[in-house]
């Protein structure tokens, strides 16, 4: 898999690079786009194609080997775990989006916008991204 | 988990120590202030700093190139004034302002540092040099600002320092050729292990490698901390003084930053203990609004 390609990081958030890896890698599983026995680019790897301390990379893997979507094989090299055969069920899969429409739901509060208005606009950027 | 990589042999040491280090100019007044720091091995730090904060004075005193009125300053526990010849050569130093010998060509450069080291990487100055494009028979003061700028980083990683000091090394890069000079401090840091130290007013060059923060702030080190945890842990919380003092004491948090307010109220950035989660109501950071509250 090409490095570069494997996940993107945004600077300037408040969310930290580990926390934003881990976030994209769980979400390419659930959706089936990662699939067990898939190879992911070792730390050394991802810490160039990125140009982040290498720290970050790993304290991301190691997360996500606790949490069982990956797993070490025999060397050093890091697969997606053999449970994660196929995409997850999307019941399962739309609540990794919770925490994000949740702070999106508390937003639209605090701007005392109509339910109505929030979900057009949701709608909305779905089209979009589809037609893109 | 610690900063230190397991590929290399672990040291108690510092790789570089200030205690109690105080330093005025005759004219301007002081700039240091009882200044306490260490770097330990492995560690790439970020120092972050206003302008005019010191930033440069705490980077040259500490390689013992300024001598503080007070206080005292080790590199690889090795007093900073008596470093022998090898601990010497153990460093790596890219200035802010050109040090480079203007009428030289690098070639010429480069061929005059290699003989006071005892180590140096010929094929890593090779490849380099083609790699960034730097003309090798010109004279130095033909080349670009950001050419000088890429030669002065390879003459400081030429020799395989264990500590690398860098003051502002990308102020005249574009971004690829900053992207270039973050992928090769990576290698040194996953085939190394070195120390490094870096000041730059380029945040996001800073959120990358900088897995450590120095903040400079009147004259001290006013926090150090991973800046994963600082962005997991540091909060902005509004409200009456006496009702965040309350929470605060409830939460376990330390205030960093006071910021008053109209009506007895205020702004204050604080540090929740590791594993406490946020109140919803309390306000996340990134590492900009970090710069703007601690230095």
């Amino acid at each position: 898999m090409d490095p570069s390609h494997f996940v993107q990081i945004n600077t300037g958030s408040t969310e930290p690079i580990y926390r934003q890896l881990i976030e994209q890698v769980r979400r390419r599983v659930a959706a089936g786009q990662l699939k067990a026995g898939d190879e992911i680019p070792s730390v050394r790897e991802l810490a160039q194609a990125l140009a982040v301390h290498p720290m970050t990379i790993s304290k991301a893997y190691s997360m996500l080997e606790m949490e069982g979507v990956l797993e070490r094989r025999r060397g050093l090299s890091m697969v997606v775990a053999a449970q994660h055969r196929r995409a997850q069920s999307s019941a399962s899969r739309i609540e990794l989006l919770r925490p994000t429409l949740q702070k999106a739901a508390d937003e639209a509060r605090q701007l005392e916008l109509p339910a109505a208005e929030v979900i057009g606009l949701l709608t909305q950027l779905l089209d979009d991204e589809s037609k893109a | 988990m610690t900063a230190q990589s397991t590929h290399f042999p672990h040291s108690d040491i510092a790789t570089a120590e200030l205690a109690a280090v105080s330093l005025a100019y005759p004219k301007g007044g002081a700039v240091l202030k009882g200044l306490d720091w260490a770097l330990q091995p492995g560690q790439v730090v970020g120092l972050l700093g206003r302008n005019g904060s010191g930033k440069t004075t705490l980077l040259e005193t500490l390689l013992g190139l300024r001598l503080p009125q007070q206080g005292r300053v080790q590199l690889f526990g090795q007093d900073v004034t008596r470093l022998d010849d090898d601990a010497r050569a153990r460093i790596g130093y890219v200035p802010q302002q050109s040090d480079l010998f203007e009428n030289f060509t690098a070639a010429q450069l480069l061929a005059y540092f290699k003989s006071f080291y005892p180590r140096w990487n010929e094929a890593k100055v090779e490849g380099l040099m083609s790699r960034w494009d730097i003309a090798r028979d010109k004279p130095i003061r033909k080349l670009s600002g950001g050419q000088q700028q890429r030669l002065s980083i390879i003459r400081a990683l030429a020799h395989e320092p264990d500590l690398l000091v860098l003051d502002e090394p990308v102020a005249s890069l574009d971004p690829v050729g900053r992207r270039d000079f973050l992928r090769e401090l990576v290698e040194q840091v996953l085939d190394r292990g070195t120390t490094v130290v870096f000041s730059t007013h380029i945040l996001s060059d800073l959120e990358r490698v900088a897995f450590n923060l120095a903040f400079l702030s009147d004259g001290r080190i006013a926090l150090q901390a991973p800046l994963d945890e600082l962005l997991e842990q540091v909060r902005a919380f509004t409200g009456s003084v006496s009702e965040l003092a309350s929470l605060f004491a409830r939460l376990g948090a330390q205030p960093l930053k006071r910021t008053p307010l109209e009506a007895g109220r205020e702004r204050v950035l604080a540090r929740l203990p590791a594993g406490v989660a946020a109140p919803l109501d309390a306000q996340a950071v990134n590492l900009e609004d970090l710069f703007a509250e601690l230095t």
